[in-house]
Formats: structure tokens, C-alpha cells, sequence
């Protein structure tokens, strides 16, 4: 175990990333997602928090990537499509624990496997869908915005009926 | 001590000075070394398991082919070859060995048993799955005839592969539970230790599919009684008190006490017992601490010699002014056990830990946990449990 030391003599200890050498390939990433968003803010002390995130920058640097790699540029297809369905469900629960995958889809598509391509395509739209939840949201808050100036009359009806023709464009 | 008046934060001081000694001591942590003339048990992965089992049915038919009377060697689990190692403070197996024969009437019902359990570890393994002892012995009812004999027979295999029953894939049924400050990850899943409501995770006896992740406990408390267990749980006591508590109703399973041999070598934390004052309360500490006599093959794996034991001590029923209402008389049976304790080498050879149970002997009385309810519900998780833990109050 990797051991932190808190201010008030407290400890948090965390799986040295020389275990998850044998881990399922997805698995790492979920570990770093899961302690950078469930178990960081809860340990009260701002200097460990910053060692424990470097540390998780450790692992998907170190362990999370190469293991990915590995698979998914390797020649054993079973494999791949093993990985491929675990990042799958990962990148429909959970776009962003997924994200470090992104760059190796482009070879995954021109597969010729069909399976792998049809995973692959699957994630690909899991992705696109996951952006464009994330523009809307953008676009939600810029249009909320333009909706208090316009009530307030600080932007005119025209500049408004812009801000709103864009939103629902994306909307739809 | 425990006399004076106290609404106070407890500092916890004592718990936080012997963790910050493990964590000195961890980094020059050692191997244990065994005594010569014990055995050396191995906790083997399913391949090494299965490589074991090959090389002994492979030495059975070389006898077969030499001399036509095939024997098994393993080692004895007879009291006279148990032996307690002072140094590690364990109950460990000596180097007697027992030869069972194919060729004798007295032993062909036992050794074919053996083999049969033998073969059905072997599917086991190969096929990664486990089977607890009741389904082995309804494997073939009219082979084992009662439970007792594929009992027997199951840890007579892991003693003659020379590893531990859970590298066997033979498991106990869940019975402990753990709560508190711990995420594990059971094959693919990530479990949260905190996040389970009060009723927290059933141990699973298939201790090769759990890892240990994460935690930020500072110390792990082992509970006898379901009751207490819930009590602490209610009050989500390893909020205040960063912790991880256990319980397993009563003597620890061997996964039970696995398990917590693992959070205590993996986590380093400092590990404390609350059992009720009386001799089973003390005998459930001494099993987590040295092992059984049944299973002392496996005690490097199953014990934990740093366990300590926080009480309830005899002598904390004067000091927490324990009503003698809630006190209850030592049955013969009681006076015996605690007899038997205190004839113990291990006993012997810790002052405390005798003169408490002398003192009790002297006494004549017990108490069980929940004594503690006639001063409040919250006594022992607002007063008691943080006292001893601030001041070091355990033996």
C-alpha cells in the first residue's frame, strides 16, 4: 500500500500501482475515477489531497495508459473485444473514465474485425453524445443568461432570438 | 481514570501513538521466521495448487508402479504435534507425519475420502469456483456418510498439499460482517465499506477475488456480538473515530479471520477485540490472536499476534461502575474454561492478561458487552471504546 501522511497524524492508504499490473484493463481508470470523485474531498487535508492526485496522475500515466495500449494495439482480437465491451459500458456510465481511449478508436474503426469495429463506433457515439450534453450545458447557461439581460432589457429582441435560434439548433 | 466526570472530546492519543510505532516499524517489517521443527505452510494461487496436487498423484502412482502398496504422508494434527511458538507468538503444526495406507482395512475408508475430496478440489480449481464444506459433503453423502468426515478430510488435503484450506477453494459459509472505513474491490466491482447502511458487507469467504484498495482507518476494532456491532454502526462510530469494525458472531470463521489477518498486514493498523468479559469472550480473543488448535497448520495465515485486547476486562466493571445487578455468577462451567485459559503457556506469559482473568476466577462474575446499556445506550460508543482508546487502557 502507498501511504500519506495526514497534518493530524492521521494516514490514507492507497493500492501501490504495482498491483494493478494483473488488474482487468478498464479497471485502473475506474479506480482513478472513483477516488478522485468519491474519497478525495473527504480526507481534510489540502496536502494530501494534492499527493493522492498526483499519485493517481501516477497511475494512469504509468499502469492505466500502457495496459490500454497494450490491448487495444495488440493482435489478440478476443481481447480486444473484451476490453472494447468493458470500456463500453464504462463510456455509457461514465464518459470521462473512459476519455484516455479516444485517440486509439480512429485505428480500432478501420478494424476488420466487425465486431470490434461495431464497439468502437458504439463508443465513438458515446463520446459525441457525451460532448454534446456538455456544449448544451454551455449553451444552457449562456442562454439562461441572455434571458436575465433581455428581461432586464440590457440586449435587444434580436440579439436574443440569435442566442435562442443556436440553442435549439444544438437542442435538436 | 474512569471515575472522574467526562463530556469531553476524547484525543484518541493512545491509538495514535501505537499506529505511529507500526508505521515506524513497517518499513523494517520482516518475514516471519518459523521454528525448525514446525512445518511451513504456503498460501498457494490456483495454479501453484493444482502444480502440488499433480506432483503428489504423480509420487501415489510411482509407489503404485514400485512397490503396489501406495501410501500418503501428511502431517499429524494431533494435539501432541501442535506447538506454540513464543517468538511469533503462534500456534503452529510440528513435523510429525502420519502415512495413511490404500492397503489396510482400518484406513482404506479414510484415505479413499481423502482422494475423493482430492479430486473434487482439483474440479474446483480447474474450474475457478468455489464450494463450501456442506456442498463437498453432499457431493457424495453415502462416500462421507456424515459431515464430520469430509469435514476432516478437507483439512487433511490442505495439510498434505501443504497450504492453506482457502487455496483449496473449499470456503466456509459467509458469516462476519465488515463496516467502516475501507473500500475493497471484488473482481471488477469497487465496494465502499462506508456505503453500505448499518447492516455493512458480508465477509466473502472467497478472500482470492478481494483486494484491498483504500483506506484512511487509523485503527480496526473486532466485535463479538452482533448487538454491539449494531450499536456502533448506528452511531457510524468510524466517522468520529476513523476506523474499520468487524464482527463474526461469536469464533471467527476462517474467512472472518483471514480477512482481518489481511487488513492487518496490508493496512499495518493497530487491531483491538471487544469481547464479552467472560472465558468465551477471552477465548474468541485468543483464537484471533494465535490461531485454533484445530487449524494451527494455517495460523501464520489465520492469526494476528498484535491483536489486543481492549476489554471488556474484569477490571473495568469496578472502574466503569458496572451495576453488580448486570453482573452475572460464573457457572462451574465458566470456572473451568477460565481454569483451562489460564493453564495456557501463552497466558502464562502475559501478567496482564493472567491476573485479569485471576481476577475474575477470584471474583466468581462475568458481564457480557451490553452491560454497559444500564448506564445509556450511548455508553460504550461515547464513553467507554473512546477512553480506552485515548488512554490505553488493554492488554
Amino acid at each position: 500500500m502507498r501511504i500519506f501522511h495526514k497534518k493530524d497524524g492521521g494516514i490514507v492508504q492507497l493500492i501501490g500501482k504495482e498491483q494493478m499490473q494483473e488488474w482487468p484493463v478498464e479497471l485502473p481508470l475506474v479506480f482513478i475515477e472513483y477516488i478522485r470523485d468519491k474519497q478525495l474531498g473527504t480526507y481534510g487535508d489540502s496536502m494530501v489531497e494534492k499527493e493522492i492526485s498526483a499519485y493517481l496522475d501516477e497511475i494512469l500515466k504509468d499502469v492505466a495508459i500502457p495496459r490500454l495500449i497494450s490491448v487495444l494495439g495488440g493482435d489478440d482480437q478476443d481481447e480486444i473485444i473484451l476490453a472494447l465491451k468493458r470500456i463500453e459500458e464504462l463510456s455509457k456510465k461514465n464518459t470521462e473514465m473512459a476519455r484516455p481511449i479516444k485517440p486509439y478508436l480512429e485505428n480500432l474503426l478501420k478494424n476488420i474485425n466487425k465486431n470490434i469495429v461495431k464497439l468502437a463506433q458504439s463508443i465513438t457515439e458515446n463520446f459525441q453524445k457525451a460532448d454534446r450534453r456538455k456544449e448544451l450545458a454551455i449553451k444552457r447557461g449562456i442562454m439562461r443568461e441572455k434571458e436575465t439581460q433581455f428581461l432586464a432589457g440590457k440586449i435587444n429582441g434580436e440579439e436574443y432570438a440569435k442566442a435562442r435560434r443556436e440553442y435549439l439548433t444544438l437542442k435538436d | 481514570m474512569a471515575k472522574k466526570k467526562v463530556s469531553q472530546n476524547w484525543d484518541f492519543k493512545a491509538t495514535k501513538n501505537l499506529l505511529q510505532e507500526y508505521l515506524e516499524k513497517g518499513s523494517e517489517k520482516k518475514e516471519i521466521k518459523l521454528p525448525e521443527d514446525t512445518i511451513k505452510i504456503d498460501d498457494l494461487n490456483k495454479k501453484e495448487t493444482l502444480n502440488r496436487i499433480y506432483k503428489l498423484v504423480d509420487s501415489v502412482i510411482a509407489k503404485i508402479y514400485a512397490t503396489g502398496r501406495p501410501t500418503i504422508e501428511l502431517p499429524s494434527r494431533s494435539s501432541s504435534n501442535i506447538i506454540w511458538d513464543e517468538d511469533n507468538d503462534l500456534l503452529l503444526l510440528g513435523r510429525q507425519i502420519l502415512e495413511k495406507q490404500f492397503h489396510t482395512l482400518t484406513s482404506v475408508a479414510d484415505i479413499t475420502r481423502l482422494m475423493r475430496v482430492l479430486e473434487i478440489v482439483d474440479e474446483l480449481l480447474v474450474k475457478d469456483i468455489h464450494a463450501t464444506k456442506r456442498e463437498i459433503f453432499y457431493t457424495d453423502v453415502k462416500l462421507f456418510t456424515d459431515q464430520k468426515n469430509s469435514d476432516k478430510s478437507i483439512e487433511d488435503v490442505a495439510s498434505m498439499l501443504y497450504t492453506t484450506r482457502n487455496a483449496t477453494h473449499i470456503v466456509a459459509a459467509p458469516k462476519g460482517t465488515c463496516v467502516g472505513r475501507l473500500r475493497i474491490r471484488d473482481r471488477n466491482d469497487i465496494i465502499d465499506l462506508e456505503g453500505l447502511g448499518s447492516g455493512g458487507w458480508t465477509i466473502s469467504p472467497m478472500l482470492d477475488n478481494i483486494e484491498i484498495i483504500e483506506s484512511d482507518a487509523e485503527f480496526i476494532l473486532v466485535i463479538e456480538k452482533d448487538a454491539a456491532m449494531m450499536r456502533l454502526a448506528e452511531a457510524r462510530f468510524w466517522r468520529k473515530y476513523p476506523c474499520i469494525l468487524l464482527t463474526a458472531q461469536g469464533v471467527g470463521n476462517v474467512a472472518v479471520r483471514m480477512f482481518l489477518k489481511r487488513l492487518s498486514k496490508e493496512l499495518n493498523l493497530p487491531v483491538f477485540s471487544l469481547v464479552d468479559s467472560d472465558p468465551y469472550g477471552h477465548y474468541i480473543h485468543s483464537i484471533y490472536l494465535r490461531g485454533s488448535k484445530r487449524l494451527s497448520y494455517e495460523s501464520p495465515f489465520l492469526a494476528t499476534p498484535n491483536i489486543k485486547l481492549l476489554g471488556v476486562l474484569t477490571r473495568d466493571l469496578d472502574a466503569y461502575n458496572i451495576p453488580n445487578e448486570v453482573r452475572l455468577p460464573m457457572t462451574k462451567v465458566d470456572i473451568k474454561r477460565t481454569k483451562d485459559i489460564l493453564n495456557e503457556d501463552f497466558v502464562k506469559q502475559n501478567k496482564e492478561w493472567y491476573d485479569d482473568l485471576n481476577l475474575a476466577l477470584k471474583l466468581k462474575i462475568k458481564a457480557e458487552i451490553q452491560a454497559f446499556s444500564s448506564h445509556g445506550f450511548e455508553f460504550l460508543t461515547d464513553r467507554y471504546l473512546p477512553e480506552k482508546l485515548s488512554t490505553g487502557d488493554w492488554i
